[in-house]
């Protein structure tokens, strides 16, 4: 017998976003703001600053870089834009994927949400990478992986 | 917590992750390297006190908004006729009226003869003047009317006199249309005439908090009354109209406060004249829509050159129907003063009689009217806003205020606005002759200045652009000059002492400002070299206190030259004083100067002239920071307990040369820094 979903049950109450300074994060987080309205859910942004071994983990890097603090100032900027409250948190962590999972089971987040850009080089790709499929294998909630669309670029330019 | 820092578990030991706190967050957002902008949290005031009026602004002005929200406020065509065409279309309330107190003395026959004739001159003058400032509207999108054309086409004084024209004219605008708006009030309520002030009061407060609170509010606000009148005036002109071709319409029997009838004077060019001039009253406010059209929405020029039109074929239509109406019915006005219904009111119940249309009209007529004194509240803080700007007035003016509103020009215009009135006791009467000058000499400059344009710019279709504005020009030069004269007694002459007035007053703000300017301004090749001036420091003390050793450690820091000054009239207090002072601040020298006259600023003024001449000659001379110690008083009302001698001695010290004025402030908060360490227990085994 196969379960048949509720079409009424809120997407999610509290989701956490994944956000990297990159060209997806404006597209999740619209996305999320958008569908967080229809269910008054809370979102918290996470941008996760990966700190090499060769540093210890508290090292006094995310806070002096205005960079990371600019990712999360630019995610409240949309989030503002869309009329909808966003709380930011700014992690320092050897692996992303490991942070986020953490932060999402800490926080009782029900969604995950991250984006895959496209990268135009070499002919157009999206590049996985690590943090998804480990977010995807270890994530207690729900994820939400956004694909950026793809975009045709002419061979001849 | 480690430096804003808090480490956190993780499933694995090696996934341990560290939180960083962002203490910025709360009040600023980084938008590019080294450059944030601020939120609305940062402008929160801190103390209770300023929180709750903070919180009642808001309540009052509704939340500040943001810069970039500005372009949500830009008004559609529909909104915009409402708001700056409530003026133009009010005045046709009170035009008529005024073509008829003057035709009256020349008898009823007189007034009723040539009042539709006079009225048809003034709507012709009006299609040539919207047609010319139509003309304005697409050659300037940016605004500013009459004031700018004027001052790019002509010279910049002519752009002043313009200006100062408008300014007066948007006063009068305010006072004007509340007087008149309280007139049509009396014609239902005649109790209202001794309440005329607190109404006139009343009113230019809601419309004053009305444009505080923005743009776009006050177009909601005003739109509705605005087209109820424009319906129910063009009702009313149908209806009287069809009663005239239907053969109903008859002369009533004057009301009891009639202007009683009778020839006092002969019907003459003169008083043709002067009811012309009377009458081109109903001109005013033409040109606020092209003082406004960046508050248009895109295309701004194109929306406002068509609102204009717009403007000016309604106006048109209901000033002409309510003449030929009032001459229909051979309708006579009320003595002025006297608290009587006005000629619109009479017009009206010719249509609706006693219905509730009529008492609906009266209410929408004296509600334009109230809103038309908007059109003013939108254009007058705009014109001060690009006149700050210029430099031609104080730049409080191009400040906007939480709303995007330029509060300054708005709470200007309200203040004026209700001291007139209540000057010329609320008579729209008494106050009309001053209006139309203003007007007129806007009217005749942007013109002039628009024939400039074309003749410079020589754009397509050039000529029978500049053959357009040179009519329009002539013909409201000519207007002027019969205006002034036959106004000039009643009043008129104020505003042609005002305009100079107010022209030399723009001249010497700017004058102020250039002279401000050139003597803080920077050399291009100028480049800042490291300091090579000696620099001391001068602490004066009224004795030997916690705020005073704080300031002893902020000049410590600025030099190693640091001085002490007591100023005393008492010896034996000064004594008591070194004596503590060398005791318990040892490095620092102590000057004590007695004053025997209980002086306190002359003394240290003069001791500081005594150290400058003091100084080697061969050396430059040296900059002396004067560190004031302050005390920080927790209450507003403590404030007047202390530093009242600081404050004296800043006032002074701010204008002296090579001397800087530091303010050392000393809050309770910090008196745990000169407690003495807990003394740790000891048992004494006795």
């Amino acid at each position: 017998m196969t379960a048949v979903p509720d079409v009424h049950q809120p997407p999610f109450k509290r989701a956490v976003l994944a956000v990297n300074g990159g060209s997806s994060d404006a597209r999740i987080v619209r996305l999320a703001c958008q569908a967080a309205k229809l269910s008054k859910a809370q979102l918290v942004a996470v941008h996760v600053v990966e700190i090499d071994w060769s540093l210890p983990l508290e090292a006094d890097v995310a806070s002096r870089s205005e960079d990371a603090q600019r990712v999360l100032d630019a995610v409240e900027g949309i989030a503002e834009s869309e009329h909808q409250e966003i709380e930011t948190v700014l992690l320092q962590a050897r692996d992303v994927g490991a942070a986020l999972v953490d932060e999402s089971s800490e926080r009782a987040a029900d969604m995950l949400i991250l984006g895959l850009p496209y990268r135009k080089r070499f002919g157009g790709d999206f590049a996985i990478g690590s943090t998804i499929p480990y977010v995807l294998s270890n994530a207690p909630c729900a994820v939400w992986v956004v694909r950026e669309p793809i975009v045709e670029i002419s061979r001849g330019s | 917590m480690i430096g804003g820092r808090r480490p956190l578990p993780g499933r694995k030991l090696a996934d341990r992750r560290v939180r960083v706190e962002r203490p910025h967050s709360p009040y600023f957002r980084y938008t590019g390297p080294g450059q944030m902008v601020a939120k609305q949290a940062a402008s929160v005031p801190l103390t209770p006190a300023g929180r709750l009026v903070f919180r009642a602004r808001s309540l009052v002005f509704g939340r500040p908004l943001a810069s970039e929200e500005e372009i949500g406020e830009r008004l559609a065509k529909k909104k915009a006729l409402a708001i700056f065409s409530s003026d133009a279309i009010s005045s046709s309330a009170y035009a008529t009226e005024e073509i008829l107190r003057v035709l009256i003395v020349a008898g009823a026959a007189g007034a009723l003869a040539y009042s539709i004739g006079v009225s048809i001159a003034i709507a012709l003058l009006l299609t040539i003047v919207s047609f010319s400032y139509r003309q304005v509207c697409r050659a300037y999108p940016n605004g500013g009317g009459a004031y700018i054309v004027a001052r790019q086409n002509l010279a910049p004084i002519f752009g002043l006199i313009a200006a100062a024209a408008l300014l007066i004219d948007y006063v009068m605008t305010v006072a004007v249309s509340t007087a008149s708006a309280i007139q049509q009030i009396q014609s239902i309520l005649p109790a209202a005439f001794d309440y005329r002030i607190e109404i006139a009061f009343v009113s230019i407060s809601l419309i004053t908090i009305g444009n505080l609170r923005g743009l776009r509010e006050s177009g909601n606000i005003f739109a509705v009354p605005t087209y109820l009148f424009v319906g129910l005036a063009l009702l009313i002109v149908v209806g009287g109209v069809f009663r005239i071709v239907s053969g109903t319409a008859h002369a009533l029997p004057p009301q009891p406060d009639a202007v009683p009838l009778g020839a006092t004077e002969q019907l003459s060019i003169f008083l043709l004249l002067k009811a012309f001039a009377g009458g081109s009253v109903a001109l005013t406010g033409v040109e606020a829509i092209a003082n406004g059209v960046p508050a248009f929405k895109k295309p701004e020029a194109k929306n406002a050159a068509n609102t204009m039109i717009t403007m000016a074929f309604l106006l048109g239509i209901i000033f002409i129907g309510i003449t030929i109406v009032a001459r229909a019915f051979a309708i006579v006005p009320s003595v002025d003063n006297s608290g009587g219904p006005t000629v619109v009111a009479l017009v009206a119940g010719t249509v609706f009689g006693a219905s509730p249309l009529f008492y609906l009209f009266q209410i929408a007529t004296a509600l334009i009217l109230f809103l038309a004194a908007n059109t003013s509240f939108n254009a007058f803080p705009r014109l001060a806003a690009i006149l700050a700007a210029d430099g031609y007035m104080p730049r409080q003016f191009s400040f906007r205020g939480d709303r995007l509103a330029y509060s300054w020009g708005i709470v200007l215009l309200a203040a004026i606005a209700f001291g007139l009135l209540v000057l010329f006791n609320g008579d729209t009467h008494a106050l009309i002759p001053l209006y139309s000058v203003g007007v007129f000499v806007c009217f005749t400059l942007s013109q002039s200045g628009m024939v400039k344009h074309w003749f410079t710019t020589r754009e397509p279709g050039w000529w029978w652009r500049a053959v357009v504005n040179a009519f329009g020009c002539v013909l409201t030069f000519v207007v002027l000059i019969i205006v002034t004269s036959v106004k000039f007694q009643n009043g008129a002459y104020l505003v042609i002492i005002l305009i100079p007035v107010l022209v030399a007053m723009m001249l010497f703000i700017q004058r102020q400002y250039g002279a401000a300017q050139r003597q803080l301004a920077i050399r291009p090749d100028y480049i800042l070299r490291p300091p090579h001036r000696e620099e001391r420091v001068v602490i004066p003390i009224p004795g030997l206190t916690r705020a005073v050793i704080q300031a002893v450690n902020v000049g410590r820091s600025i030099s190693e030259d640091v001085r002490a000054v007591y100023i005393s009239e008492d010896p034996d207090a000064a004594l008591a004083v070194r004596a503590q002072w060398e005791r318990q601040v040892p490095g620092v020298p102590l000057v004590v100067v007695e004053s025997p006259y209980r002086a306190l600023v002359g003394p240290l003024l003069a001791y500081l002239d005594v150290l400058d001449r003091a100084w080697p000659p061969d050396k430059p001379e040296p900059i002396t920071f004067v560190v004031v110690p302050e005390y920080v008083a927790r209450h507003w009302w403590e404030r007047i307990l202390y530093n009242q001698s600081s404050k004296r001695l800043r006032a002074v010290l701010v204008g002296r040369p090579h001397t800087v004025v530091v303010s050392s402030p000393y809050r309770r908060e910090e008196e745990s820094r000169f407690d003495p360490p807990p003394v740790p227990e000891t048992t004494s085994q006795s």
